[in-house]
């Protein structure tokens, strides 16, 4: 978009010298965000890619290529059933975080009732709440729970995900009311109507929010840390394995966060439309 | 089909009375226009009756049976939006198929409703497509359809032409007429626009900041405006209303100011007493400047094709005049006109109601009273 808008011979046109010496100098800015972006994780997938011996090489290209370090980090774990664990693990989350959300914001979209505002209020402000303020009591309840060490318990604390919750209260705000009214007409109860009209009409937008929430639970380190202890049963706590007192061992690290990254990079490049068009329509740009 | 009855029907939203005591009775079959200007509370009367929206008082019957407390979708009505509010997701045949669904029809039941209903409104070759891929029009009559397929006591109808242009919305309007002789549905139907409740009403209603203002024909709500607030709503240009005075003048009445004077051909003696004097444009005439009637000069003469509307002013009122083209007149013109007696309305300048002419028996000692407000005709 901005790049569009910068190149634009109108633009040119229209203001002249000046003009064009902004638009070069928007070209050089661009340039070097992309490449501060993509350059850890070039540097990433080069490293994995080198022979064992090369690791510490700072050539840009890496030659010759191995895939030693991805055989290494497949013998020393588990990794299919960690990505197996993984995927699960963020499919259940999104899946129930958008359930949640999806019933939390039709009611505070669609409804008046008392101490609406009050509860929205708070419901939004357990965003602003550290995760390091509620990590504990949910620990011991987790363990009270017998729920340590299993992704039931990773998963059920994180299902009301409030940032879920604001976006589809906004996209519903917006939802046209007559459509709902109409429905009413048509003979819906407010259950019918959710599932109906209001689910169907905002697929694209549950689908993107979706698969942020995935993408949020896939990349999540620390409450899995913490819940399943010792246990590597998701891959980012496989990444452990690699790091140890004595130094780490930075080829099948590599090879394993470049295994991590994977999904997330795939999943954007096949829907990235969905994901940019839930940005911008989240207003959050 | 239905008979719907108001009772005192109020909606308050804090502090603004959208909707004001209405007392309503339709009958079966009647095609009744709600009409008044925006934010006058048409859309809330209308919700209110679909059962959209709760009043704050008054009660809502169907058929004489008491349906203010009853959910929108167990009251047996059908609502037609403005925005048409078709479900995008689904195509037309599912749109129109949608109350029959929800009140879980048999798929053969529905498929040969909705086959029927959409022949009925030509809507059969687009039966598959998405609402996005139809014209205004279209959508227009997949959301008419939806609502006839569930053969409902009464329709609803918020604005459903107002997203059209001008033709089309002239042919629709006769589909909707049509399709209501040929239902003999109960319609109540809310619009701003005059010309489609002149056209299409059995009877109208006219609102003015919830209150309603005069209930009758089309004729009777153009031809006796019960308020100034009708005389001036209705027509194009709307009547004419200027200041004047009812005086006495031997036995006869006349009505004048100061470059206005006009006999009001009721014999009759009473002290003067200002009034409104209305008058429609297409009941002045042109008449000799020697003879009594209105002087103005004219300010701009606007060309309707068949007609023209002089614009003029009087003193410092305005006044307009329409009739067949040429009218002969051009800006800065003197004009002098004059009206039939029973073309003159008056109206009561504080209340802004009708005034009527009513005799005093002979018996009375009084001396007779000044025109005042009453329903009976002059
Ligand atoms: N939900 C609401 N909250 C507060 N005020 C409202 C609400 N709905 C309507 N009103 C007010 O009630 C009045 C009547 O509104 P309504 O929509 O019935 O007007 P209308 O006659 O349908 O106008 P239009 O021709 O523009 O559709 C307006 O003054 C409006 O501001
Ligand atoms: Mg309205």
């Amino acid at each position: 978009m901005t790049a569009a808008a910068v190149v634009s011979p109108v633009d040119d046109e229209a203001v002249g010298e000046s003009g064009r010496a902004r638009s070069i100098a928007g070209h050089v800015v661009l340039t070097l965000l992309s490449v501060a972006c993509v350059f850890p994780i070039y540097w990433l997938y080069a490293t994995s890619l080198r022979a064992p011996e090369d690791v510490y090489s700072l050539s840009v290209l890496p030659w010759p290529l191995s895939l030693e370090n991805y055989a290494d980090a497949f013998a020393k774990t588990d990794m299919v059933g960690m990505l197996v664990n993984t995927t699960v693990m963020a499919v259940l989350t999104a899946l129930g975080q958008l359930l949640v959300a999806l019933l939390a914001a039709y009611a505070f979209a669609a409804w008046r009732f008392r101490f609406q505002k009050l509860l929205y209020l708070m419901f939004v402000g357990t965003w602003l709440v550290p995760f390091q303020v509620t990590m504990l009591p949910n620990y011991v309840l987790l363990s009270r729970l017998d729920l340590l060490d299993t992704l039931a318990g990773v998963i059920i604390p994180t299902l009301c995900s409030a940032m879920g919750v604001l976006l589809l209260r906004q996209h519903l705000m917006g939802f046209p009311k007559e459509l709902l009214d109409a429905a009413r007409m048509d003979g819906r109860s407010s259950w019918g109507i959710l599932w109906t009209v209001v689910v169907p009409t905002l697929r694209p937008v549950l689908a993107a929010l979706g698969i942020l929430l995935a993408i949020t639970a896939w990349n999540e380190y620390f409450w899995p840390a913490l819940v399943l202890r010792r246990g590597n049963d998701v891959v980012q706590l496989g990444l452990r394995s690699f790091m140890g007192t004595e130094g780490n061992d930075w080829g099948p690290l590599m090879a394993t966060a470049g295994l991590t990254c994977l999904p997330v990079f795939l999943l954007y490049l096949v829907l990235q439309r969905h994901i940019v068009n839930a940005f911008v329509r989240s207003g959050l740009k | 089909m239905s008979r719907i009855h108001l009772q005192g029907l109020t909606r308050r939203f804090g502090g603004v009375t959208a909707v004001d005591d209405i007392w309503l009775d339709v009958a079966d079959g009647e095609f009744l226009v709600l009409l008044g200007p925006s934010g006058c509370g048409k859309s809330t009367l209308l919700r209110m009756i679909a059962g959209l929206l709760a009043p704050t008082d008054g009660r809502v019957l169907l058929d004489e049976a008491d349906i203010t407390h009853l959910p929108a979708r167990e009251r047996d009505l059908a609502i037609v939006f403005q925005s048409y509010a078709l479900y995008p997701h689904l195509s037309v045949a599912r749109n129109i198929g949608f109350p029959l669904r929800a009140r879980r029809w048999s798929r053969d039941e529905i498929q040969a409703k909705v086959a029927e209903v959409a022949a009925v409104l030509d809507l059969s070759e687009l039966v598959a497509r998405k609402p996005k891929e139809l014209s205004g029009g279209q959508r227009q009559r997949v959301a008419l359809a939806r609502a006839l397929v569930r053969d409902p006591g009464a329709f609803l109808m918020d604005e459903p032409l107002s997203n059209l242009d001008a033709k089309l919305r002239s042919s629709t309007r006769a589909e909707i007429s049509g399709l209501h002789r040929r239902l003999g549905a109960t319609v109540v139907y809310v619009t701003h626009d005059q010309v489609e409740a002149m056209t299409m009403a059995t009877r109208i209603v006219l609102l003015d900041k919830g209150r309603l203002e005069q209930v009758g024909t089309p004729e009777e709500v153009y031809d006796r405006p019960e308020s100034t607030f009708v005389a001036g709503f209705l027509g194009s240009p709307p009547m004419n209303l200027l200041t004047a005075e009812v005086v006495p003048d031997g036995d006869a009445l006349r009505v004048r100011a100061a470059d206005l004077d006009l006999p009001l051909g009721i014999t009759a003696d009473t002290p003067p007493r200002p009034v409104a004097l209305g008058v429609r444009p297409e009941h002045l005439r042109l008449t000799t400047p020697d003879a009594a009637g209105i002087r103005g000069v004219v300010r701009t003469v606007e060309n309707l094709g068949s007609e023209e509307v002089a614009h003029c002013v009087v003193g410092d009122e305005r006044l307009c005049l329409r009739g067949a083209r040429p009218l002969g007149l051009h800006a800065g013109d003197p004009v002098h006109l004059t009206a039939a007696p029973e073309n003159l309305h008056l109206f009561d300048p504080g209340s802004g109601r009708r005034l009527a002419w009513q005799p005093v028996p002979s018996f009375s000692h009084h001396p007779p009273p000044l025109p005042h407000p009453a329903p009976s005709p002059i």
